[in-house]
């Protein structure tokens, strides 16, 4: 499997009385990998990172984090990873540069180091001309922007981000993913949580997470080839037009509907724009063949979940 | 594994810029308990005198009216209303609008005259015991006296009669009080203050500082840092304790200055068992906040400890005249050996030969519950 694994994780399980939260997950990362966690709320994201971060017991299963297992020796996984968690966890009443001076000095840098990384980072996310602001007034993307500066202090070999781009305008989010992808070019590894599909095309390779369980695994690519094979048409119909003419049709795979549009799906090489305007007559108001995204991948997966669910 | 003494001080820092930056929190912190001091020592004034008092002088004779005048002139009875009828004067009582009621029958000053057996009545109304137990003591010290210069009068009568001295045995009762002789109650009250702002500062804002970061989710960011849990406690409780030690300061120069708390133990003293019992408050804060999500269950866990240690101290109420099955579990509340201890201190300026077991009891209680308050909060951790 190509470099070394950063993270291990096997048979991962967390109860909350009798809930399970997160149930028999297993997947490894890659050093310098770009990893999302893709999920709805509730899917149990958050309560994997908060595991692999030492800050939960698995009920169940191993993790290995930069070696160690995290369950064993909580404490030594802390000096290799940096977490941003997904709720904003700075100190709003403090200063951006107070708030990397104090979890600096958590961290153990002496002050002069601290200084010095301080400011650098500060440049680098962009933060220079004001890290002497209280970190309150500063707009929702610098907060973050923050916050992955005060995760980067130590140089940590794996950061952690839950959901760091959720709340935050189209504009942030892009800076804070060029952010994402400057660290991974440096060889950190990024385990990120989402659910923002476009996002997940920057990653090197995606978990999808319904229900506690991890459903795919594999590069953005390859979930599309494996949970989407075939083509796909995205379909306007006029008013109450029904699809129904369609749906019994050879070769149809999947219908979805999105509002008033469908997402056709259909096996490769037996429909076309032309084809489908005649077997939908008058109906059809627009017609045209597009690239599947993550959204249509994950909407697959879950509705296969589901499926499995119900026997 | 953790980060030491960097982490100890960052957090130390972190904290002082925190509380200082918000004005309201340095007013809470200091000014507020030099000013409760100041309001509470006044206002807690158990000095008792003028007592509202009605008089019923059914005799009206010049004896009877001598009595009136000088039971009234000690100053401990305000006279408020007159009464013709001994039912008029209860009603006095009932409405509340005296304390006591002086009632002298017909024919006093004739009988006492004629060498007679006299009785007065006085109606006490108890439902303020402290008060009720000074108008009883003033008055029966007042017609004690009175009685005693009455058989004097005759006795010197009958000396003058029969032209020679008679000898009759006197036992005269001669009370000194120690140490508060004006048995001002400010003075008694002040340690009791000091104990319980002590409290207040340290416990409520250690649960609610440590809640509120739970709250907040830097309690999450913290712990994903190798900072060990005894710097981070540690951190967040010394600003406070030092917190503490100013308004002791502060408070020991109000109550030498306003009400004449005399001062009397060495000052280095005073210090070391506050900051013996700051063990105590610091730690309970500590325990509060691991059983507390939000800031607002850490304050009601705080009141609910705070409110039972503070009546169960001794603080205002003599522990001796508290009901007997409640009085041993004052020995399980540590606020009630630092009141003593202050008292002791400052009143009877007694030393560390005298104070020495408050001191031992207050470390152990200390340590245990800081212990138990740390192990817990570790625990959570997990
Ligand atoms: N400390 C907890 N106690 C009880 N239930 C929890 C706790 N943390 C998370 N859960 C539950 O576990 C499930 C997964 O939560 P989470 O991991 O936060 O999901 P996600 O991050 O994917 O939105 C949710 O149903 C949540 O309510
Ligand atoms: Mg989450």
């Amino acid at each position: 499997m190509g470099p070394e694994a950063v993270i291990e994780v096997a048979g991962l399980t967390r109860r909350f009385g009798s809930f399970t939260a997160v149930q028999q997950v297993s997947f490894s990362v890659r050093a310098g990998e770009i990893f999302g966690f893709l999920g709805a709320n509730g899917a149990g994201k958050s309560t994997t990172i908060r595991i692999l971060c030492g800050l939960l017991a698995p009920s169940e299963g191993h993790a290995c984090v930069a070696g160690i297992d995290v369950a064993r020796d909580p404490e030594a996984v802390k000096r290799s990873i940096g977490y941003m968690s997904q709720k904003f966890s700075l100190y709003l009443d403090l200063t951006a540069e107070e708030n990397l001076e104090f979890f600096g000095g958590a961290y153990g840098l002496g002050r002069r180091a601290l200084r010095q990384r301080g400011r650098e980072l500060l440049a680098r996310v962009g933060l220079r001309e004001r890290s002497a602001e209280i970190t309150g007034r500063l707009p929702g993307g610098m907060r973050q922007r923050l916050a992955l500066a005060a995760a980067m202090l130590h140089r940590p070999r794996i950061l952690f981000l839950d959901e760091p781009t959720s709340g935050v305008d189209p504009r942030a989010r892009q800076s804070f993913w060029a952010l994402i992808r400057e660290a991974a070019r440096e060889g950190v590894t990024v385990f990120v949580t989402t659910h923002a599909m476009d996002e997940a095309e920057f990653c090197d390779r995606i978990g999808l997470m319904a229900d506690g369980r991890l459903r795919a695994l594999d590069t953005p690519d390859g979930l599309k080839r494996s949970f989407l094979p075939g083509e796909m048409f995205h379909l306007e119909l006029s008013p109450d037009r029904s699809i129904d003419a369609l749906a019994s049709q050879p070769g149809v795979l999947r219908i979805e509907s999105a509002g008033a549009a469908y997402r056709l799906r259909v096996e490769a090489g037996r429909f076309d724009p032309e084809k489908l305007r005649a077997l939908l007559g008058p109906a059809a108001v627009r017609v045209e063949r597009v690239e599947p995204d993550l959204e249509d991948v994950f909407l697959e997966v879950v509705t296969q979940a589901r499926g499995e669910a119900v026997p | 594994m953790g980060t030491g003494l960097s982490g100890l001080m960052a957090v130390m820092r972190k904290e002082l810029r925190q509380t200082f930056r918000d004005r309201r929190m340095v007013a809470i912190l200091i000014m507020a308990p030099l000013i409760q001091t100041v309001v509470l020592g006044y206002a807690v004034d158990l000095d008792v005198d003028a007592v509202p008092t009605v008089v019923c002088d059914r005799d009206q004779s010049p004896a009877s009216r001598a009595l009136v005048q000088e039971y009234l002139a000690g100053g401990t009875f305000r006279l408020v209303g007159r009464a013709a009828e001994p039912a008029d004067a209860e009603r006095w009582l009932d409405r509340g609008d005296a304390a006591v009621a002086l009632i002298l029958e017909r024919g006093l000053g004739e009988r006492l005259r004629a060498g007679q057996a006299a009785s007065v009545q006085v109606f006490i109304d108890g439902s303020d015991s402290n008060r009720a137990l000074v108008a009883m003591s003033a008055s029966t010290q007042f017609f004690v006296g009175r009685a005693a210069r009455l058989s004097q009068e005759r006795l010197s009568w009958l000396e003058r009669l029969q032209g020679r001295s008679l000898a009759v045995p006197r036992l005269t009762l001669e009370p000194r009080i120690m140490y508060n002789p004006r048995l001002s109650s400010p003075r008694y009250m002040v340690p009791g203050v000091a104990a319980f702002l002590l409290l207040l500062v340290t416990t409520l804002l250690t649960a609610m500082g440590i809640a509120r970061e739970r709250e907040l989710g830097t309690l999450e960011q913290i712990l994903v840092t190798p900072l060990s849990p005894m710097a981070l406690l540690t951190g967040k409780c010394l600003p406070f304790a030092f917190l503490g030690l100013i308004d002791v300061a502060g408070l020991v120069a109000i109550g030498a200055l306003l009400f004449d708390v005399p001062m009397r133990g060495p000052l280095w003293l005073v210090f070391a068992g506050t900051l013996v019992y700051l063990l105590t408050t610091l730690g309970i804060g500590i325990l509060i906040s691991t059983v507390s999500r939000t800031q607002q269950q850490a304050m009601l866990g705080a009141l609910f400890f705070m409110l039972p240690a503070l009546l169960l101290s001794g603080f205002a109420t003599p522990i001796g005249n508290m009901p007997g099955w409640l009085q041993p579990i004052t020995y399980l509340n540590p606020m009630r050996y630092f009141v003593e201890f202050m008292r002791g201190c400052l009143i009877r300026g007694s030393g560390l030969a005298e104070l020495w077991p408050k001191l031992l009891v207050l470390l152990v209680f200390g340590l245990s519950v800081l212990g138990l308050g740390a192990l817990r909060f570790r625990k959570r951790l997990a």
